[in-house]
């Protein structure tokens, strides 16, 4: 493989991991708890802004760029603390947004949040150096491995791949515990899980904090990588680029969340690069937003339930014989007494 | 002890498990109830009939917590729990089912019983988060429950069945064999047998004097009369907002006000 093709690839692969762990943070809150979160992408985004400025250092005064909160951490703590402020974010947009409109209005308040959190982001140069962003981010343990150029991104496409499977495992046990019917059930009638006891503003809350720390780390590993980060790379039309991943891939469904992630945002994105160049420039770019939304359209219509739907989670038990169609995934409680 | 045993040995001067005095909702200037009172006696079926708009379901819905009164109270076994949340109020024992289906679609029936009990080990985050080892043990004695009620309801064939997948009547069933899994002490029915083909109609009144006969309390709104006389004993009539008339079918029929309102 050439070094082009190297650099490329392992490019490609740390943006796949990225829309992974975003698309697993998007669906558990649409897709387990029916949560229109049209606002995903600022979480995103807080975590990335946190960890570049806990990387970059402290600001100094004349410098090409000004931020606020600067500190020189090592890794993993900008990551986290990324994942903390995407949660902290969410917690607040959560408060506003959860507890009293119906699931329609939060789609519209979330969208709002969006719009204006890149207004302020954009003209508070004060705040993270607005629209020309943070540049010139530290790779963490760069120096200290001392790889080359190419090396360290195949080894940031190693580290990255851990923090996925470490979120996918955080998330497994989350939806595959009771807590995620519970959560499926304020999806599909928030009145009659209210009638169970359940608290629907609790749950709805817990899902959503937890995948605003998820859009946080994401942010965080890719900025980390990339070493940059503007209001441009993040406005609301990416969210929707999300959505689209979830409702082509599958939702409720951790494994169609992933493909759908990369099916859309890295295949489907990411092949239009190769299209030979025609017509006025950026016309493949806005033609890229066109289909995406067709995407969405045609899934939408002709399969709902995307590539590989959410799964009937089948409880074997003597005297009740399995029955309907769909994908089948057993559990036999008189041998392996086991939830899925 | 379940809770059906806890009602049995309770003293027969507790009479009343649910008391609602003069409850009202008021929307702008429209008076959807405009103050009723009535009880709802241990171990009975108590039927709330009316035309329609009558403030029946806004009654039940604010008995529920699902609407909030404008004033009066909600004494379930003795603790007002008007304008409490829904979640709160099924907590204390209150279990209901929806005019409209409200079952989980995209879960499977033994899954829609599996989420109904409240308070599961495995149902807050840190729950979920220290594993199966935790929390399975309960999850098998609620599948064996579950188990049970679905035999009971002869809904076997369809257990591990998406519920979207259910006809409408299975759907009417499938709410009441949930509100069943909560244990609850008063259970309250909105129209159990609208939309339901006349065989499963009778199935599910069998099912429902079954429950009174174990001595479950319950609240039923319903527009089949016939069903009316068959389970419920005492009926309240309501018309415009107001209980009418209280009692026996019997003196109910007899009662001109209601004839005039409502039965003619």
């Amino acid at each position: 493989m050439s070094l082009a093709w190297s650099f490329y690839i392992s490019t490609v692969l740390v943006y796949l991991g990225v829309d992974v762990m975003a698309c697993w943070g998007l669906n558990l809150q649409y897709g387990y708890t029916g949560i229109l979160n049209f606002s995903f992408i600022i979480y995103q985004s807080a975590g990335a802004y946190t960890a570049a400025v806990l990387t970059l250092g402290p600001n100094t005064a004349g410098s090409f760029q000004q931020y606020i909160g600067g500190a020189n951490l090592p890794f993993p703590l900008p990551v986290i603390a990324g994942g903390i402020a995407g949660g902290l974010l969410s917690a607040v947009a959560g408060v506003i947004t959860l507890r009293r409109l119906r699931s329609d209005y939060q789609a519209m308040v979330f969208l709002v949040i969006s719009l204006i959190a890149t207004a302020v982001v954009t003209s508070d140069v004060g705040l993270f150096n607005g629209p020309a962003g943070l540049s010139l981010i530290p790779q963490p343990m760069s120096t200290a491995l001392n790889f080359s150029l190419v090396g360290y991104r195949w080894f940031y496409v190693g580290l990255t791949a851990v923090i996925c499977l470490i979120v996918y495992a955080f998330l497994q046990r989350i939806t595959s515990a009771p807590l995620g019917r519970s959560f499926r059930a304020v999806r599909d009638h928030e009145q009659g899980a209210a009638a169970l006891g359940k608290n629907v503003t609790g749950l709805r809350m817990t899902s959503f904090v937890i995948g605003g720390v998820i859009a946080g780390i994401s942010g965080a590993v890719l900025v980390e990588f990339i070493s940059a980060w503007s209001p441009g790379g993040w406005l609301y039309q990416e969210t929707f680029v999300l959505f689209t991943a979830l409702i082509v891939g599958g939702t409720a469904n951790n494994a169609g969340a992933a493909l759908g992630a990369l099916l859309v945002p890295v295949a489907f994105l990411e092949g239009s690069r190769f299209l030979p160049q025609f017509g006025p420039p950026g016309l493949i770019d806005a033609l890229q937003w066109v289909a995406v939304g067709l995407m969405a359209l045609i899934f939408v219509w002709f399969w709902p339930r995307g590539v590989l739907p959410e799964r009937r989670r089948i409880i074997k038990l003597p005297g009740l014989p399995q029955a309907g169609t769909g994908r089948p995934r057993p559990v036999d409680y008189e041998k392996t007494a086991e939830i899925r | 002890m379940t809770s059906v045993q806890r009602q049995r040995a309770a003293p027969a001067a507790q009479a009343a498990l649910l008391r609602v005095d003069d409850l009202a909702k008021s929307y702008g200037g429209v008076h959807a109830v405009a103050g009723v009172s009535f009880d709802v006696p241990r171990g009975r079926i108590t039927g709330l009939i009316g035309p329609n708009g009558a403030g029946k379901s806004t009654a039940l819905g604010m008995v529920a917590g699902a609407i909030k009164p404008s004033r009066g109270s909600v004494l379930l076994n003795g603790t007002n729990v008007a304008g409490w949340p829904s979640h709160k109020v099924a907590r204390r024992g209150l279990a209901r089912t929806f005019q409209q289906s409200s079952d989980f679609s995209g879960m499977t029936v033994m899954e829609n019983l599996l989420t109904a009990r409240y308070g599961q080990r495995g149902d807050t985050l840190r729950g979920a988060l220290l594993g199966r080892r935790y929390w399975r043990a309960e999850q098998e004695s609620l599948t064996a429950r579950a188990a049970d009620v679905i035999a009971r309801f002869d809904m076997a064939r369809m257990a591990n069945e998406f519920a979207r997948n259910l006809s409408g009547g299975q759907r009417r069933l499938l709410e009441i064999m949930r509100a069943l899994m909560t244990e609850p002490e008063i259970l309250l029915l909105d129209e159990p047998m609208a939309g339901v083909n006349p065989a499963l109609a009778e199935r599910i009144e069998d099912y429902l004097l079954q429950l009174k006969q174990d001595g479950l309390t319950m609240l039923m709104v319903e527009h089949e009369m016939a069903v009316v006389e068959r389970l419920c004993d005492p009926v309240i009539v309501m018309a415009q907002g107001e209980v009418l008339a209280e009692g026996t079918m019997e003196q109910i029929r007899s009662d001109q006000r209601v004839l005039d309102a409502y039965l003619n």
